[in-house]
């Protein structure tokens, strides 16, 4: 809303709590036909995703032999913890700096950890096709013979189990901060609604009432909840692109990566937050909470993150090519220029040439559509990035040789056949639609539990938010409260 | 003596910040009242008594449980395997990093759940007196108080502007 001067007041200035509670209590239980069918579609895409699963299941089965064609499932991985894995990050760190634009994108950023179930679910079968630390089995790490991994040789488990257990720790850390921001909202839920879903809330609310007592532990509970999610994620993410990336590459050694892969992660989830909201503030009927104000604040954090998603990639590749090290030179021939060049232009055009493009402009930062198709594009970006970096290392079944420059072509060939590229199958493109619409499909089912938006963050800022006149025109006083 | 709740509910927050000095003029502590809200207010800004609390100690003690077992577990695995990489020692801490850093972290997050639950004393069986009308905007002033002070304290409340009175026995 323009207040004449050019200056813009926000949408939620209107809003008043009963109208926020009555609204978004009544978002939970009302039933929405386009919802409906939405959510029937996904349901089908996500039927295919599991009948993908199966059939690769039956096919190829888990194995060292097969790994080669979980390719795409291990980069679906990847992209699912840096998209919807890593979104719960967006509510924590703008709670963390207290900013008053992030209102509106709390929850929303907080009900991906429920995906964080699918993504726990779809880790399983990779620990069954990540090979052996200790190849040969003869109880000795042997260089050219056995996997040179970030775990050493110890210790009991890894590294599948600690993966797992990292992982496990990260939903569970993700859901614990959902529940403790949601549960004044599940106690206004519970008390405005009937059925099953208020009996549910009520349960989990566990008797909130809104002391001064309950608002402070939640306040504290909240902000080291989010500061252990924060280094949880970076450990996952770590882990994750050592171990089903890099180790699985011979002689590929990069610092850089692990911190790559994490900046991935939260600059997906920058534009899955923005995309979501998005999404809720065109078609979700939440346009009273969603200014302008989200997009123009968040565009700037997007531009950060793309400028540093830049600087990141050059590092990773000057390195490199600077080096002129043979294993160093045929591994970003493999990821870069030459095995999965397509994959990497569109990486490196989605991930950094369209969002700075764009947002480098200040009339497209400060709008809603520009900084949505900048979150869109990194998204895309972020997938693309996955893939170049998963598909062609579980395509690699010589794990243990000393470098992938040792590898030699057949006869005829330009490439080694290890390091071709490989094109997705219909099983593989039946699991990437199902990785997608399962994390839309749970969002939504979410929705139908939850308010998506924050009521008593809304609330607070109705509090410290004030629309005054000074001289001739009208501006919007924000207040701090510490 | 039994104990009563008596809340009253405002819908102005400045009548409800004049009604918890009226109570502390009518002979209660602050120990004896607390304001319910539907949003967080910032603190003090009803008067109230300073929520002091202590729970940084459970991820602290998590946290220090995770360590001590990372990295029990990884130097009595490089104990008991030892095995000399690359001219390294055998306990050396490269390989140990991850490990205590993931077990200090899981221990930390477990004991900070077990923190949320203890502090927050849940499950609650009853929610205790309350108002949907909280959830409105209005402010509730529950007061815990002896049975024979319940009358003076409904008084003491609706002369502050309470919009309504409730009573019942104090959970």
């Amino acid at each position: 809303m323009a207040n004449g001067n050019g200056h813009i007041t926000p949408v939620e200035v209107d809003l008043t709590d009963q109208g926020i509670t009555e609204h978004l209590s009544h978002k939970v239980f009302a039933f929405d036909r386009r919802l409906a069918y939405a959510m029937a579609g996904l349901g089908v895409l996500f039927i295919l995703g599991i009948i993908g699963f199966v059939m690769r299941a039956v096919g190829d089965g888990f194995s060292d032999a097969s790994r080669h064609e979980w390719g795409y499932y291990a980069a679906m991985f990847a992209f699912l913890l840096c998209t919807a894995g890593t979104a719960p990050l967006v509510a924590v760190a703008f709670r963390w700096t207290k900013n008053h634009w992030r209102r509106p994108l709390s929850r929303a950023s907080e009900m991906f950890a429920l995906v964080g179930i699918l993504n726990l679910l779809w880790f399983i079968p990779l620990m069954a096709l990540l090979p052996a630390i200790d190849l040969n089995g003869d109880g000795h790490l042997e260089v050219g013979v056995d996997r040179r991994t970030v775990w050493f040789e110890g210790p009991i488990g890894a590294p599948l189990w600690w993966d797992m257990a990292a992982m496990i720790g990260l939903v569970v850390c993700g859901l614990a901060i959902l529940w403790v921001s949601a549960r004044p909202d599940m106690s206004v839920v519970a008390a405005r609604g009937s059925g099953w879903r208020a009996a549910l809330m009520r349960k989990l609310a566990m008797g909130w009432q809104g002391t001064k007592r309950d608002w402070r532990r939640q306040q504290a509970f909240l902000a080291m909840l989010g500061g252990f999610y924060f280094m949880l994620l970076i450990l996952v993410h770590t882990l994750v692109s050592l171990d089903f990336a890099l180790s699985l590459v011979p002689g590929w050694k990069d610092s850089i990566l692990a911190p790559h892969h994490a900046l991935t992660g939260i600059q997906a989830a920058a534009g899955t937050v923005l995309v979501t909201i998005f999404v809720m503030r065109t078609w979700g009927g939440y346009g009273r909470y969603i200014g302008l104000d989200p997009f123009w604040a968040f565009s700037k954090v997007l531009l950060g993150l793309t400028l540093l998603w830049g600087y990141f990639w050059f590092s990773e590749f000057m390195t490199f090519w600077y080096g002129r090290d043979p294993t160093e030179q045929s591994v970003i021939k493999l990821v870069m220029f030459e095995s999965y060049r397509t994959a990497f232009l569109l990486n490196f055009f989605f991930s950094f040439v369209i969002p700075f493009g764009l947002l480098l402009w200040n009339g497209v930062r400060k709008s809603v559509l520009g900084p949505t198709i900048a979150g869109a594009s990194v998204i895309i970006g972020a997938f693309f990035m996955m893939v170049r970096l998963y598909v062609p290392a579980f395509n690699i079944r010589d794990v243990g040789a000393h470098s992938i420059a040792d590898f030699e072509a057949g006869v005829g060939q330009a490439i080694p056949s290890q390091l071709l590229p490989v094109t997705p199958d219909v099983w593989d493109v039946f699991i990437i639609l199902g990785g997608l619409s399962g994390t839309a499909l749970i969002f939504l089912l979410g929705t139908r539990l939850l308010p998506v938006m924050s009521m008593w963050e809304t609330k607070e800022g109705l509090l410290y938010m004030l629309v005054r006149p000074l001289l001739k025109g009208r501006y919007m006083v924000l207040g701090k409260p510490d | 003596m039994a104990k009563q709740s008596v809340l009253g509910l405002y819908q102005n927050a400045e009548y409800a910040a004049e009604a918890g000095d009226a109570l502390q003029a009518a002979g209660l502590t602050k120990d004896d009242y607390d304001f319910l809200t539907g949003a967080p207010y910032p603190e003090g800004a009803f008067g109230e008594r300073h929520v002091s609390h202590r729970l940084y100690v459970f991820p602290f003690v998590g946290a220090l449980c995770g360590l001590t077992a990372g990295i029990l577990l990884t130097s009595m695995t490089q104990m008991a395997y030892p095995l000399v990489t690359g001219g390294k020692p055998i306990l050396s801490l490269p390989p140990m990093a991850i490990v205590t850093y993931e077990g200090t972290m899981l221990g930390a997050i477990l004991f900070t759940v077990l923190g949320i639950l203890f502090e927050s004393r849940l499950p609650r069986p009853s929610l205790g007196l309350y108002d949907d009308r909280i959830t409105e905007g209005y402010i509730g002033v529950i007061v815990t108080c002896e049975d024979n002070q319940a009358g003076r304290v409904e008084q003491v409340l609706t002369q502050a502007g309470a919009v309504d009175v409730k009573r019942g026995e104090a959970s």
